[in-house]
């Protein structure tokens, strides 16, 4: 494992398994759990109690925060913003911040400056 | 950051479970035992998405389990060093606030707070510029930036900092 070597977001030091992996914007992760969320609801009367903390944290968080409500919004950012060679890090990381200016992304997205 | 992984475990099954539900109980078990759960490596396990291979069971000698290795997919979430991303404050005091997301607490020290900005005591403690014009309490929504992590057997806990070009607030509940 690599894991012993020094994290680090902004140099895109996140480890080979997390690099590699699918990563999820907010937006995505909101359609997936709520999906998730309404699938238990019909299985029971109190889906809350179903459902562990991290999962209601998790959704209220990604509800908070999302950018994008509508599913075919959400796969037009991921589109548009997979046409630039950005990593699976990179791109979430915009979709989620929506920076405004080039400066503004450079701050949230260090790792760019490279390219 | 959340991200779609694929995890691995070994269930071990009891006998009475066998018989023609074995692989929806397996399942849901497997959703009772990891769901909420929280490794150093892969972070907060939010939500199991899918199975994608259950192999071959072993039974144990002497007890009669089985074990089986499952593969699934998962949401999980993990928070990285460097990175930086939203959260709501929960909580204000003279030392720096805390602040959530999603599963994951974060405390910024006052330090690492603009020095422009000055802690205000009350029923709603705050951080306030001199001229008023930004203000963190509790509910704000924040910008920041993950400075460092502790990893514990059930939590991850990590310090940020909003000292930097583009950090601070993004949303004030007052004046929402």
């Amino acid at each position: 494992m690599s894991g012993e070597e020094e994290e680090n977001a902004a140099e895109l030091k996140i480890g080979d398994e997390f690099l590699k992996a699918k990563c999820l914007m907010n937006c995505e992760v909101s359609l997936i759990l709520d999906h998730k969320y309404e699938q238990l609801r019909h299985m029971s009367e109190d889906p809350l109690n179903q459902v562990s903390q991290v999962f209601e944290k998790s959704l209220q968080y990604v509800k908070r925060f999302s950018r994008y409500k509508n599913p075919d919004a959400v796969r037009q950012v991921r589109e548009i913003l997979s046409r630039y060679q950005l990593t699976e890090f990179e791109l979430c990381v915009l979709g989620n911040l929506c920076p405004e200016t080039v400066e503004e992304a450079i701050a949230m997205v260090p790792s760019m400056k490279s390219c | 950051m959340f991200f779609h992984i694929t995890l691995e475990r070994n269930m071990q099954l009891h006998p009475r479970h066998f018989g023609r539900n074995l692989r929806e109980n397996l399942i849901a078990k497997l959703m009772k035992d990891v769901e909420g759960t929280c490794s150093g490596r892969h972070g907060f396990v939010v939500a199991i998405t899918g199975i994608e291979n259950v192999g071959k069971g072993l039974i144990r000698d002497g007890t009669g389990f089985v074990t089986f290795p499952v593969k699934y997919r998962c949401v999980v979430f993990r928070p990285f060093k460097g990175q930086i991303l939203e959260a709501v404050v929960t909580m204000v005091n003279k030392m720096g606030f805390f602040a959530e997301a999603g599963p994951v607490q974060i405390f910024v020290s006052n330090h690492l707070i603009p020095d422009d900005m000055e802690f205000q005591s009350g029923d709603m403690p705050n951080y306030t510029t001199s001229d008023g014009s930004v203000k963190i309490q509790k509910d704000s929504e924040v910008r920041l930036k993950l400075i460092g992590t502790r990893v514990d057997a059930t939590e991850i806990f990590c310090i940020g900092t909003i000292k930097d070009d583009f950090l601070g607030v993004i949303n004030d509940p007052t004046t929402a």
